[in-house]
């Protein structure tokens, strides 16, 4: 077993521990888990919409990256279905093996997260959470024309339009503060999980799909300016 | 209690961007070489041992010919007791020409083979060289010395076990 793959065994198995712990203390705690507290407080909330700066700040800074808003609803400020949307783009040339990989496509992810602070109704949240994602895309992959090593043959090297598909799952572990107003501030910690994809033809599989990031990344995460409408 | 996350959140901000940097890695095939591999085969299928010494040339682009080299030490410029060897595989060109010369104590004969095959661009990583996996298609040849030449494994990728090509000398050789 690799380094590599320990480490990610390891941070599976955390994770899921970290799930279990919280939700399997027992039949009782589970209940109270997945109710919400009868208070004065109304169930719906109101909506908030965000923007993530850290994939925005990846595209703008390196050659790949995501422009990302969500749409999350309170309910009793305790439970926050959300859906998030963006556009994931790299346009990568790398100077060793002279590949160019470009993509650009929408992508979608749809979940929940759960305020674990006992104020539930405070200006502040710590979030736990799930998210299910899924894109669509297309590919492009290039080299410049060289020489076969032995019969010298000039050599093209291209994958056009390779349409994908990826489905993952993430767990989100964030926090979120209110400045003033209705602008809050958060950060959110996610660890990713490929649960299925697809490439039409033989060339390979991706580099950098669209939301999810590179093949095998297993950490991300976002920087969130939230506003409540 | 607003102070506390604002301070988390402070917190995390390097942590994340540790996460987020850190765990990139380059992942290549150990294997990059993308090869052919023929045996030397009896009519009962058992692979065989070539009693002539054998080398192999190839017709490149400007019309000259080179003895093609495997990458180990097996090579194809008067090898000896040949039973499975590779040889390279062109990256997209469509039929590749291969003269086989077979040079006993008193002969020198050779074979040509005509190496039909359908090229995919194979990629793994930015990271990675560009590489080619192939499809062979078919494999025509002169019969001066061998008798039949045939496909068992059309795939030819980056798996160096695989024995892609049976070949079946003339019986003596």
């Amino acid at each position: 077993m690799t380094i590599k793959s320990y480490m990610s065994t390891f941070i599976r198995r955390s994770a899921i521990s970290l799930l279990l712990l919280v939700v399997a203390t027992g039949a009782h705690a589970q209940l109270k888990f997945f109710t919400v507290e009868k208070d004065s407080i109304p169930l719906f909330r109101g909506f908030a919409v965000s923007f993530d700066l850290v994939g925005a700040g990846l595209l703008a800074l390196s050659d790949y990256g995501q422009y990302e808003a969500a749409l999350r609803v309170n309910l009793h400020d305790e439970w926050f279905p959300i859906v998030e949307a963006g556009l994931g783009k790299a346009n990568y040339d790398d100077e060793v093996t002279l590949l160019h990989y470009k993509t650009s496509a929408p992508y979608f992810k749809i979940g929940i997260d759960k305020n674990m602070l006992k104020d539930k109704h405070g200006p502040n949240r710590l979030y736990l959470g799930l998210r299910y994602g899924f894109t669509s895309y297309k590919i492009d992959i290039s080299r410049p024309v060289y020489q076969d090593p032995v019969w010298q043959w000039d050599t093209n090297y291209t994958v056009n339009d390779a349409a994908c598909k990826y489905h993952w799952a993430e767990i989100v572990l964030g926090v979120d503060a209110k400045i003033f107003g209705s602008l809050h501030l958060g950060w959110s910690v996610r660890y990713k999980q490929r649960l299925s994809h697809s490439e039409d033809g033989e060339w390979g599989k991706p580099w950098y799909v669209p939301g999810f990031g590179t093949y095998d990344t297993k950490l991300g995460g976002t920087f969130n300016v939230i506003i409540d409408i | 209690m607003s102070m506390v996350v604002v301070g988390l959140i402070s917190y995390l901000l390097p942590l994340t961007s540790y996460l987020l940097t850190s765990c990139t890695s380059i992942e290549c095939s150990i294997n990059s070489l993308v090869r052919t591999r023929y045996q030397f085969t009896n009519s009962a299928g058992d692979s065989i041992s070539l009693q002539d010494t054998l080398t192999v040339v190839t017709t490149r682009k400007d019309g000259t010919q080179t003895v093609i080299f495997s990458s180990d030490s097996i090579i194809y410029n008067k090898g000896v007791g040949t039973c499975k060897f590779h040889l390279p595989i062109s990256h997209s060109h469509p039929e590749d020409e291969l003269v086989f010369h077979f040079i006993g104590d008193s002969i020198h004969l050779t074979d040509t083979l005509w190496v039909e095959k359908e090229d995919y661009p194979h990629f793994e990583s930015v990271d990675c060289n560009a590489s080619y996996f192939h499809k062979l298609t078919s494999i025509r040849h002169t019969h001066n010395c061998l008798d039949s030449v045939v496909i068992v494994n059309p795939s030819v990728t980056n798996d160096d076990q695989v024995v892609h090509v049976n070949i079946y000398p003339k019986i003596g050789n």
